[in-house]
């Protein structure tokens, strides 16, 4: 009889846990390759050249930034949609849910709620971040970058969405070890509980990272910002034009 | 050590939510009861002693009150626990009781969870299904089966059909129609259960949806107000990765 | 007015009633089982430590039978039991439990190797069979010669009942949950159904049978300290004795478990002591080796009950604030046991006591536990005094049990008679007199005069409290009709119980609530649970010597002279204030196994006649069959299989190709 099974729902689930994990491996790499900045902004823009395929194709092709960018967009949207089935459908359920959330006083609930609502913000705040990278994928370098975080006020977007996408990221992983992980149940509360601290720091860890790059950002774009447009001229090369 | 005493002499404040469906004139408000604190009082002692003394109206299932029968769950504090087993002297002065969310309310902290655990089990087909289990050879030696097996079985068999994991659940508090903690726990017992002919094409028929194992949010508020302790989490994540293998 | 028609009436969700629910089914019968609770939550869940059967397969219960297990049962029941019945009953166990073992509970099994065992306080190893790997294990028992209570951890009841339960659901038997029959449904012959109220709405429904099975189990709730759940307050067996036909047979052997947990009462096994567990007393000296040198901790209920309840009145209990107890100390069984043997007991412990039995002692007293006595019924389960109705389990008195039962028959006794009753109704049913012939107009009676009650009832502005007589009554029962019994007690339990009974129709109502009204039931439930307490103690009055569980300090012999009868308690006029008392003979005659000493508690008894007549008679018997085998000398002795259903004669089979 397994000729009539519907397989969606089982792949639905899957592809919920799987969008999200690509989404919290990106965002780990990406603070990476953003904080490079620490390292100094000829390492920096290394890191850009690099996204652009100057290394491998001997010239920079922003659009290949563009392109990656718009994936990611359709990820967040994919994993968002599906993400979307498990909220509250009606205002019935929502009051409900609330309704619980407030009597149980449970961690891995709130935790969810939390989800819900990062989750909710990410989609504006981080679409917001990828349109701009998407229509100007020159436009990221040590100075270009700086500038539109301290000049372009774009740190007011960066600092809550760095937050957010942590805590939203570090739960969602929290959650995918414990929905899927093959976790005897004898060492099942021990494993959660090391999760659980492992993701606290690793996402205090990513907090500070993301919080000194991004102050970084903001202090050489406000020694930049009277020349604010100007690219960086580096022994290795130039930003893009 | 015969008794647990109590800490200090206390008069408890019991706030009830009540309501009586079957009386049209009565609306949900909560009623408050004071009593004093003994030695080893549980909340089966205490609502008793309010229904004799204070109260006779007041409607509260108990069966076993040795916490092996189920019956007695109910919102303690705001979290799902059974009351036969809780000591006041664990809890706060003020003590609030609400009737499990989830379930047909009866009266006032007694709700209908035989009814929801029967159509449950009548959903999931909670039983051993295999050829001529009406015409067992009862004369015969039984089938060997591994004593470490037998004893997992017995460990998700534990369940009491309490109900305290679909009030921990905010997935069951807000999809009436998700099966649960309690009814997945069911379909890995039968599925571990080498009597049981189903295969994993047959049991994901039965929870291979949105209300059944993939309904599921992983909330953990099954795992962490069970009663009984059961590896709730750990069956729930088992079942997920075989029923996404079907 | 409501009636719903149906086949077979099975009042009562526990293990019995649904497995007689079961067998009647799968004959082709429309069957209800109605149940105060949802079926689950039964107080067959209850039941711990393991049920008998004579498989023999591990180490402790090699060499095991039935016949082993027929002796053992009849010793322990002081020769109160009906033998026949005793006979089927060990004939069946092995087949109830494989029953079972192919409906899902997971029995615990035998683990081939070595293990450490603890028996009279020290440890050994014993090594298990090849052989036996994956078969049903067992455990040691009170009073009984083998290992032979087979268990799911310390959760045997629970499993078995969810089993049980999960197959009534598969075979489609609806149960009508939290329903209570109020009155049987007879003409004076034949009884066919019951008026039932529904406990949600209040409403009362007539429901028609064919068949009517008392399964509503015991009626512990009569005493102050008991391990029965709260609703065991014996209302079948109540509402068979105000038909005014039906008799209640045995109603004073009532048993007492050792081990309720002070003060609560709550229940921890048998099988914590069959494991190794000892009982020791204030001193923390163990001291049932002095008083029982041969079975020690593990001689029958009554007898252990008795010699701690003794030990207590000798001094040597330890104090608390709530009174007198001894100790279990299950400590030398060992952490890991306890986790994955007793862990309902651990839980116990934790929740009801604040401590780790791992390394804490248990402080224990003997409660009220389990009522021998119950609806009289014929070998078949059938009330020889109203035809169609039929009980079975707990609430009936079968009677397998006599004057006390061994720890593990009871669970066993409910699938067993379970898969004979439900046989039995369905050829009930299937034959001539099985018809209904009575009209609706002798329902339509009935549910009236249960409504007329309940509105007496409803209106009766009389001053006394249901909850203060209940206690009162309680009170009586386990301070004068307890352990230890003696005439001048007695007669003021009778006379304080029948003045309760006087009282409780003064009973009135504080609140008018509608639909589930906690306080109509307990006025309603009142005189009924007085009138089996007062069957308890006139019968106990009456019977002028000491037998099993029943103990008269002023007649402390077991007398087989004067008191080979069994008790037949019945209520012919509604207003009767005192319990009819009739006796039916137990005839030394024909049994296989005639009166003699125990082999524990008490050597002296006063001997019938009959018994060197027949032991006379049994040898000679013997004695010419010659070299037979152990089947045929039974069956020369005390022939039973006729009895059984035709699907249930043939032989058990036992490991090695033994039967």
């Amino acid at each position: 009889m397994d000729h009539k099974l519907n397989r969606w729902p089982a792949r639905l689930d899957l592809l919920q846990s799987g969008s999200g994990l690509l989404l919290v491996l990106f965002i780990w790499g990406h603070m990476f390759f953003e904080s490079s900045i620490l390292l100094g902004k000829d390492a920096m823009l290394w890191v850009t050249k690099m996204f652009e395929g100057e290394h491998i194709f001997g010239k920079p092709y922003p659009v290949l930034v563009s392109a990656a960018a718009a994936v990611l967009l359709l990820l967040i949207a994919l994993h968002a949609l599906l993400a979307l089935r498990k909220f509250p459908a009606s205002y019935r359920q929502y009051q409900r849910f609330n309704h619980h959330l407030a009597s149980v006083r449970h961690m891995d609930t709130t935790l969810w709620a939390v989800q819900v609502i990062t989750g909710f913000l990410l989609f504006f705040l981080a679409s917001a971040h990828l349109l701009v990278v998407l229509v100007q994928p020159d436009n990221i370098g040590p100075y270009a970058s700086a500038d539109r975080i301290w000049s372009g006020r774009f740190w007011l977007v960066y600092a809550p969405l760095l937050l957010i996408v942590h805590v939203h990221a570090g739960i969602g992983v929290y959650r995918l070890a414990m929905k899927w992980g093959p976790f005897s149940a004898a060492t099942s509360g021990l494993w959660r509980g090391r999760i659980r601290l492992a993701l606290y720091c690793i996402v205090a860890f990513y907090l500070c990272l993301g919080t000194a790059s991004l102050v970084t950002y903001m202090r050489i774009g406000a020694e930049h910002a009277p020349f604010a447009g100007e690219r960086y001229m580096a022994p290795t090369g130039t930003e893009a034009h | 050590m015969s008794t647990i005493p109590v800490k200090a002499l206390r008069t408890l404040k019991i706030r009830v939510l009540r309501h009586n469906p079957a009386d049209p004139d009565s609306t949900p408000n909560m009623q408050t009861f004071e009593l004093e604190e003994a030695d080893s009082m549980t909340l089966f002692v205490a609502l008793n002693v309010i229904r004799e003394e204070q109260d006779p109206s007041l409607a509260f299932d108990f069966v076993c009150r040795a916490g092996i029968c189920g019956s007695c769950g109910m919102i303690i504090n705001g979290r799902p626990g059974l009351a036969c087993r809780t000591l006041t002297r664990d809890l706060p002065e003020d003590i609030t009781l609400a009737p499990l969310p989830g379930f047909e309310l009866i009266a006032d902290l007694s709700v209908n969870t035989g009814k929801w655990m029967r159509g449950i089990s009548e959903r999931l087909e909670t039983w051993v299904h295999a050829q001529g289990l009406d015409t067992v050879d009862v004369d015969a030696l039984e089938t060997p089966m591994e004593p470490e097996l037998a004893q997992q079985l017995y460990e998700l068999e534990r369940c009491i059909e309490c109900g305290c994991c679909i009030a921990a659940c905010g997935t069951a508090q807000m999809r009436e129609d998700f099966v649960g903690a309690v009814g997945l726990n069911q379909i890995t017992r039968f599925r571990l259960d080498p009597r049981d002919e189903r295969d994993d094409a047959d049991f994901y028929e039965l929870v291979g949806d949105d209300v059944g194992v993939f309904g599921c949010m992983t909330l953990l508020g099954c795992e962490d107000m069970c009663p009984k302790d059961l590896p709730l989490a750990t069956q729930i994540a088992f079942l997920r990765r075989r029923m996404v293998a079907v | 007015m409501q009636i719903i028609y149906t086949d077979v009436l099975v009042i009562g969700g526990g293990l019995a009633g649904q497995r007689a629910a079961i067998g009647a089914r799968r004959r082709g019968n429309e069957v209800i089982v109605l149940s105060l609770v949802p079926a689950k939550r039964s107080h067959s869940a209850a039941a711990q430590g393991g049920m008998q059967a004579s498989l023999g397969n591990c180490l402790g219960g090699a060499g095991d039978n039935e016949d082993l297990h027929f002796a053992d049962t009849v010793r322990g029941s002081d020769w109160g039991a009906d033998q026949d019945v005793v006979r089927m009953f060990a004939h069946m166990a092995p087949k109830a439990i494989r029953e079972l073992a192919a409906w899902g509970v997971p029995w615990s099994r035998v683990q081939r190797g070595e293990h450490s065992i603890t028996e009279d306080g020290k440890k050994r190893t014993v090594t298990e069979d090849d052989a036996a790997h994956g078969l049903i294990t067992s455990r040691n028992f009170g009073g009984t010669a083998k290992w032979r209570a087979c268990y799911v951890s310390d959760g045997t009841g629970h499993a078995m009942l969810y089993a049980m339960s999960n197959q009534a659901i598969a075979a489609g038997i609806p149960v009508h949950e939290r329903t209570e029959a109020m009155a049987l449904i007879h003409d004076g012959q034949r009884c066919c159904g019951a008026v039932v109220r529904n406990l949600m709405t209040g409403e009362l429904i007539a429901y028609m049978a064919k068949a009517t099975c008392i399964a509503t189990g015991g009626f512990g709730r009569i005493y102050r300290v008991s391990t029965n759940a709260i609703i065991n307050e014996g209302m079948g067996a109540a509402i068979a004795l105000e038909t005014g036909m039906a008799s209640l047979g045995n109603m004073e052997a009532v048993q007492f478990h050792p081990t309720g947990i002070f003060p609560a009462g709550i229940l921890v096994t048998e099988g914590c002591r069959g494991d190794g567990g000892l009982l020791l007393d204030g001193n923390e000296h163990r001291f049932m080796p002095d008083y029982e040198p041969e079975k020690r901790e593990l001689a029958s209920r009554d007898v252990v009950s008795r010699r701690m309840e003794q030990h207590i009145a000798a001094g040597h209990g330890a104090s608390s604030r709530f009174g007198e107890h001894l100790w279990l100390d299950i400590r030398l069984l060992g952490a890991d046991h306890i986790n994955t043997q007793l862990r309902e007991v651990k839980e116990i412990c934790q929740y009801f006591l604040g401590i780790d039995p791992a390394s804490e002692l248990i402080p224990v007293r003997p409660a009220q536990h389990y009522s021998m006595g119950g609806v009289r019924t014929n070998a078949h389960g059938q009330s020889p005094q109203l035809q169609g109705l039929f009980a079975v389990g707990e609430a009936a008195c079968w009677d397998m049990h006599g004057f006390n039962r061994l720890g593990g028959n009871s669970v066993a006794e409910t699938v067993v008679a379970g898969m004979i009753v439900g046989e039995a109704m369905a050829d009930f049913c299937a034959s001539a007199e099985g018809q209904l012939q009575l009209s609706t107009s002798l329902a339509d009676d009935f549910l009236r005069r249960e409504a007329r009650k309940l509105d007496t009832i409803a209106d009766n502005s009389g001053g006394e409290s249901a909850v203060e007589l209940t206690r009162l009554m309680q009170q009586t029962m386990t301070e004068k009709v307890g352990i230890f019994r003696s005439g001048e007690t007695l007669q003021q339990a009778v006379d304080a119980l029948q003045q309760l009974h006087l009282r409780a129709g003064r009973v009135g109502l504080r609140s008018a609530a509608r639909g589930p009204n906690p306080e109509l039931v307990a006025a309603y439930r009142l005189p009924r649970m007085l009138k089996l307490a007062l069957c308890v103690a006139r019968g106990a009055l009456l019977r002028t010597e000491s037998r099993g569980a029943h103990f008269r300090e002023d007649f402390p012999q077991r007398d087989d002279r004067q008191w080979m009868q069994r008790t037949l308690a019945s209520w012919p006029a509604a207003e009767d204030c005192l319990p009819t008392i009739d006796y039916e003979p137990l005839n030394i005659m024909n049994m296989e196994l005639p009166p003699g000493w125990r082999g524990y508690g008490a050597r002296d008894y006063i001997e019938h006649p009959d018994t060197a007549k027949r032991q006379l008679q049994i040898d000679t018997l013997l004695a010419e069959a010659g070299a037979t085998d152990r089947h045929q000398r039974q069956q020369l002795l005390m022939p039973f299989l006729h009895l059984l259903p035709q699907t249930f004669r043939t032989r058990n089979q036992r490991l090695g190709g033994s039967e």
